[in-house]
């Protein structure tokens, strides 16, 4: 018996424990593949029992839930708050950037009309 | 009435906490047993499952969906919990009186019950030694009763591989149990010699 098969015959045997005989029902297993398999088998039928869910207990199921709820709304206010932050901060930088541009555009004009009225009085014609 | 899929759950629990909790609700137990069998005992399996739920709340926001369930998501992070703690605590092998299995056993003839238990509990630990991959088929399979497809789904393999992998894990197993076995044998037989 190859690899393949084994892997095939095994994984056919879990499903079966688990309540999904379908798979077992296909195979066509022999006498030899059956025997050889049973330590296999057996294993595995322990693995069943010994490996049954557990339950959390309800008080911590229940105070966790709680808390992770708490958490959850934290989380979401503080985003919320530093959107808001961002979103003052982004206004407040545009306002800088306008008030900073006028007052550069005041300068530049300023500066430019009293560069014409110093070049104006250098070449008025004296006396 | 209609049930929110997971994806309708996580895409709202950006924004609403109640979301979350309704996605907990959904995987707390699935969560737990999973640390349980990898930990082997209640306090810690309590401990885990609460830091595991503490991480996905905090990167649930950066969550994306790239087909895999979120239960694969949710196991990797309990799986790099569970490492984490490993590492940590140095305590690999904690015996522990697992509830269900007394409650069981209290039951029958008290001749029979420490040898059963003693043999369940030796099945629980060689568990606990195999790679941590090979724990979570075990659990998957056993513990959830998932199908091949769905272990294979959460793992991120191909059906093909998670038989394979199966068949590996059930003979390493079975090789460990023998060894151990053998070895306690030897310590009987020696104790009796002298």
């Amino acid at each position: 018996m190859n690899k393949t098969r084994m892997a095939e015959v095994l994984a056919a045997h879990a499903e079966g424990l688990i309540g999904r005989p379908e798979a077992m029902q296909r195979l066509d297993m022999t006498a030899e593949e059956r025997s050889r398999l049973t330590p296999l088998f057996q294993l595995a039928e322990r693995l069943r029992q010994s490996m049954q869910p557990v339950r959390p207990s309800a008080a911590f199921v229940r105070s966790l839930g709680r808390e992770l709820v708490d958490n959850a709304r934290r989380q979401v206010a503080l985003a919320k708050r530093l959107r808001r932050a961002a979103m003052i901060g982004a206004a407040a930088l545009g306002s800088l950037v306008s008030i900073a541009s006028v007052v550069g555009a005041i300068v530049f004009v300023v500066a430019r009309l009293r560069a014409r009225a110093q070049a104006r009085a250098l070449h008025a014609p004296t006396g | 009435m209609h049930e929110e899929s997971d994806a309708e759950l996580i895409a709202r629990a950006k924004e609403d906490p109640e979301a979350f909790g309704l996605l907990y609700e959904r995987y707390v137990g699935s969560i737990y047993n999973y640390i349980y069998y990898r930990t082997g005992n209640h306090h810690d399996a309590e401990d885990l499952t609460a830091r595991t739920f503490y991480r996905a709340l905090k990167h649930i926001s950066r969550y994306v969906d790239r087909g895999a369930p979120f239960s694969a998501w949710l196991y990797r992070i309990a799986h790099n919990v569970v490492a984490n703690w490993h590492r940590d605590t140095k305590r690999r092998q904690i015996i522990s009186l697992d509830e269900l299995v007394m409650g069981a056993l209290k039951r029958e003839d008290p001749a029979t019950l420490t040898e059963e238990y003693e043999e369940q509990d030796m099945l629980l630990q060689a568990v606990r030694r195999l790679p941590p991959e090979r724990q979570q088929l075990l659990i998957l399979k056993f513990v959830e009763q998932m199908s091949n497809a769905e272990i294979a789904q959460v793992m991120g393999r191909t059906e093909g591989a998670i038989k394979s992998l199966y068949h590996r894990t059930l003979v390493a197993l079975r090789e460990d149990l023998i060894s151990q076995e053998n070895r306690r044998e030897e310590i009987t037989g020696r104790t009796k010699d002298e």
